[in-house]
């Protein structure tokens, strides 16, 4: 899950990590206010954790106090991914000589955290065209040993970066990986950290996302998470441990496991189809989960028809049998539901379905997503 | 015969007593698999399964009375790094995680463990070894694959299910299937499992089944380029995403990538794999 930028500063700061002075404003008069406080020029910039923040000017540099207001207001304005900007994080603008780019990140492949360190850091580099080019460096390190300074120094000889600095990169970097470590972290970047004329860097711009499946014991999070960000589906989702993803299409599909996502996924976009909503229950989903996933399903607007796609292990077909039932009776809008049921105690499981006069039944994945796809076709006509 | 488990292996289940533990040790006994023993801290002493399979404290100590040497493991996602561990300071050889959802940094840790061990780790979030015929370690449904020569690797475990159901239409037989986990960081890989299937007598032709992230097909591809001599017929899910409509919509979607394919897919072709363009194509892409 990923954090807002304001929110990643204000971990970055009790960390002990070099920011600019800032603060959050909801509105043009605040932005003003705080801009006063800080002192010109400043930086606007839209909070939002969606792409393309620059491009559709979201981050403005302010000379004076005589523009900030209509300039705050445009960003208010701003829309992105259908999300509009409720936030403008108010900062002192920064002269600086150079930007670099810190970052913990995570090697999936190889199950390590890695130190990368590049000399092209910076708003201006952030296209993946003109950061190909440049150099960057990456050290794997190992999460039982943890980051060594001769790691660091490794990178840092090899980005030709002054000596006079390395104490500093150093300081920055153990704090970085203190922090990834602390918060279960993906990912923690500095992009751009910047070297000011006082040779002192500062970090410019943050970024840190957050494994979800370890906010268990992340309780500190809890409150982090943008509640005007996430809709009521994500938060449900997050609560009955299944994955939520929104599409905009008409189809709500429910299934076991992300190979049999993308395989339903697949099916759908050969037929030229989308699905409205993916919801993954993962194994060994409880009928709880299950009733909770169906009632997602039903009761959005653009749901038309649902293809439920289970392909039993762990998960019993019997308890998601019974899990349908009770979302099933009750009271919930009516829909045309498609399922395929098959694996572990299958038989009990259609079993106690057949009764219900709502369900058709399938075979195979092929089978369920034609004949889903059919009936959508059938109803537009 | 098999590759990572055998008839002869001695399997226990670490946490036997919990819900699923429970139940599916005692599917796996049904299925007729070694299962010696089980493990549930602080319960040690007591009998499970009906009564068929002793419980231990730890894993040390059922290793000393049944010599067990695989461990299959269903512990709540929060306990599996610790439960692996164990395990692999055990010295349990094959280590296969059933429990998913892990903690990505409590993998980091397994991961450095077990490169300083001997002990191969399958899963987390696997569905398991499936032994056609012989034995069913994990939660493989039941029934769903007959004994024969080909062998199926898959990261996600609804697929490998859909492959060798898809197979048994077609009178088609599975030597083993192994099912390497959906989570994002996992034990062994694409490479490793086909260098067992290829010293392995009983693989003829190899199914492999992968999808969006990571690069552990393109490893697999240089493999079989250089190295392997076995047929191996390969299927990519998540083909149609990358190019798709969907695009825009995948920016804010956790777990699910999105990733051309179409390196993946020219690798494996290079490497003389005969690629299957949707599930059903696979066994007639299976040489007779």
């Amino acid at each position: 899950m990923k954090l807002q930028e304001y929110q990643a500063k204000s971990i970055l700061k009790k960390a002990g990590i070099p920011l600019p002075v800032s603060n959050l404003a909801t509105n043009a008069v605040q932005a003003k206010r705080i801009a006063a406080e800080i002192g010109y020029p400043v930086v606007l910039k839209a909070q939002t954790l969606e792409p393309g923040r620059g491009r559709a000017g979201g981050v403005r540099i302010i000379q004076n106090q005589h523009e900030i207001e209509n300039i705050s207001n445009e960003i208010f304005k701003l829309v992105l991914n259908q999300h509009p900007i409720q936030f403008i994080l108010v900062e002192k603008a920064l002269s600086f000589l150079k930007e670099y780019y810190l970052a913990i990140i995570s090697d999936l492949d190889a199950g390590t955290p890695v130190l990368r360190l590049s000399e092209a850091g910076g708003a201006t580099n952030l296209e993946p065209e003109s950061f190909k080019d440049a150099l960057i460096v990456d050290q794997p390190i190992d999460i039982n040993a943890g980051l060594r300074d001769y790691q660091i120094r490794g990178l840092m000889t090899r980005l030709g970066i002054d000596p006079s600095l390395w104490k500093q990169f150093q300081l920055i970097a153990h704090k970085v990986y203190d922090v990834y470590r602390k918060y279960d972290a993906t990912l923690v970047e500095i992009n751009s950290l910047v070297l000011t004329q006082q040779n002192q860097l500062f970090a410019l711009d943050a970024k840190i996302n957050v494994d979800a499946q370890s906010l268990f014991r992340q309780e500190s999070l809890y409150d982090s998470f943008d509640p005007s960000y996430f809709g009521w589906e994500e938060h449900q989702a997050l609560k009955y441990d299944v994955d939520y993803h929104s599409f905009p299409g008409e189809i709500g599909c429910m299934v076991n496991g992300m190979g049999l996502a993308y395989l339903t996924l697949d099916q759908l976009i050969a037929l030229n189809t989308m699905p409205a909503a993916m919801i993954d229950i993962h194994g060994g989903a409880t009928s709880t989960s299950i009733a909770s996933s169906l009632e997602m399903l039903l009761l959005n607007p653009r749901v038309k028809v649902i293809v439920i796609n289970i392909f039993g292990g762990m998960t019993r077909c019997d308890e998601a049998a019974d899990g349908l039932l009770q979302a099933l009776g009750e009271g919930l809008p009516k829909k045309p539901i498609f399922i395929r049921l098959e694996g572990t105690n299958d038989d009990s499981g259609l079993e106690r379905l057949y009764k219900n006069g709502n369900l058709t039944f399938f075979g195979t994945t092929d089978a369920i997503v034609n004949a889903a796809v059919g009936w959508l076709r059938g109803d537009e006509q | 015969m098999s590759i990572l488990v055998s008839a002869e292996s001695r399997i226990m289940v670490q946490g036997i007593t919990g819900r699923r533990g429970r139940f599916h040790a005692l599917q796996m006994l049904k299925a007729g698999s070694p299962i010696v023993g089980g493990i549930s801290p602080g319960k040690g002493g007591g009998w499970c399964s009906e009564g068929s399979l002793p419980v231990f404290d730890t894993v040390r100590d059922c290793v000393e009375a049944t010599n067990a040497d695989v461990s299959v493991i269903f512990v709540p996602p929060h306990s599996t790094a610790d439960a692996i561990l164990e395990s692999i300071d055990s010295g349990v050889k094959t280590i296969i995680s059933i429990t998913g959802s892990i903690p990505l940094q409590d993998m980091m840790i397994v991961k450095s463990a077990l490169r300083n061990s001997n002990s191969i780790l399958v899963g987390p979030n696997s569905p398991g070894v499936l032994l056609p015929g012989i034995a069913s370690i994990g939660i493989f449904p039941h029934d769903i694959a007959i004994q024969g020569n080909i062998s199926v690797v898959s990261r996600s475990g609804t697929l490998c299910y859909e492959v060798v159901n898809t197979l048994k239409q077609e009178g088609i037989g599975i030597s083993t299937a192994v099912g390497l986990g959906d989570d994002p960081i996992i034990g062994i890989d694409f490479l490793t499992c086909l260098e067992l299937f290829e010293a392995d007598p009983h693989t003829d032709q190899i199914v492999l089944i992968g999808g969006p992230g990571g690069d552990s097909e393109l490893k697999a591809a240089t493999y079989i380029m250089e190295k392997m001599t076995k047929p191996v017929i390969a299927y990519l899910v998540g083909e149609n995403l990358a190019t798709s409509i969907l695009r825009p919509f995948f920016s804010r979607s956790g777990s699910l990538s999105l990733e051309a394919l179409g390196s993946k897919t020219d690798a494996l072709k290079d490497a003389g794999v005969r690629m299957a363009g949707k599930l059903s194509d696979i066994p007639a892409l299976i040489k007779r």
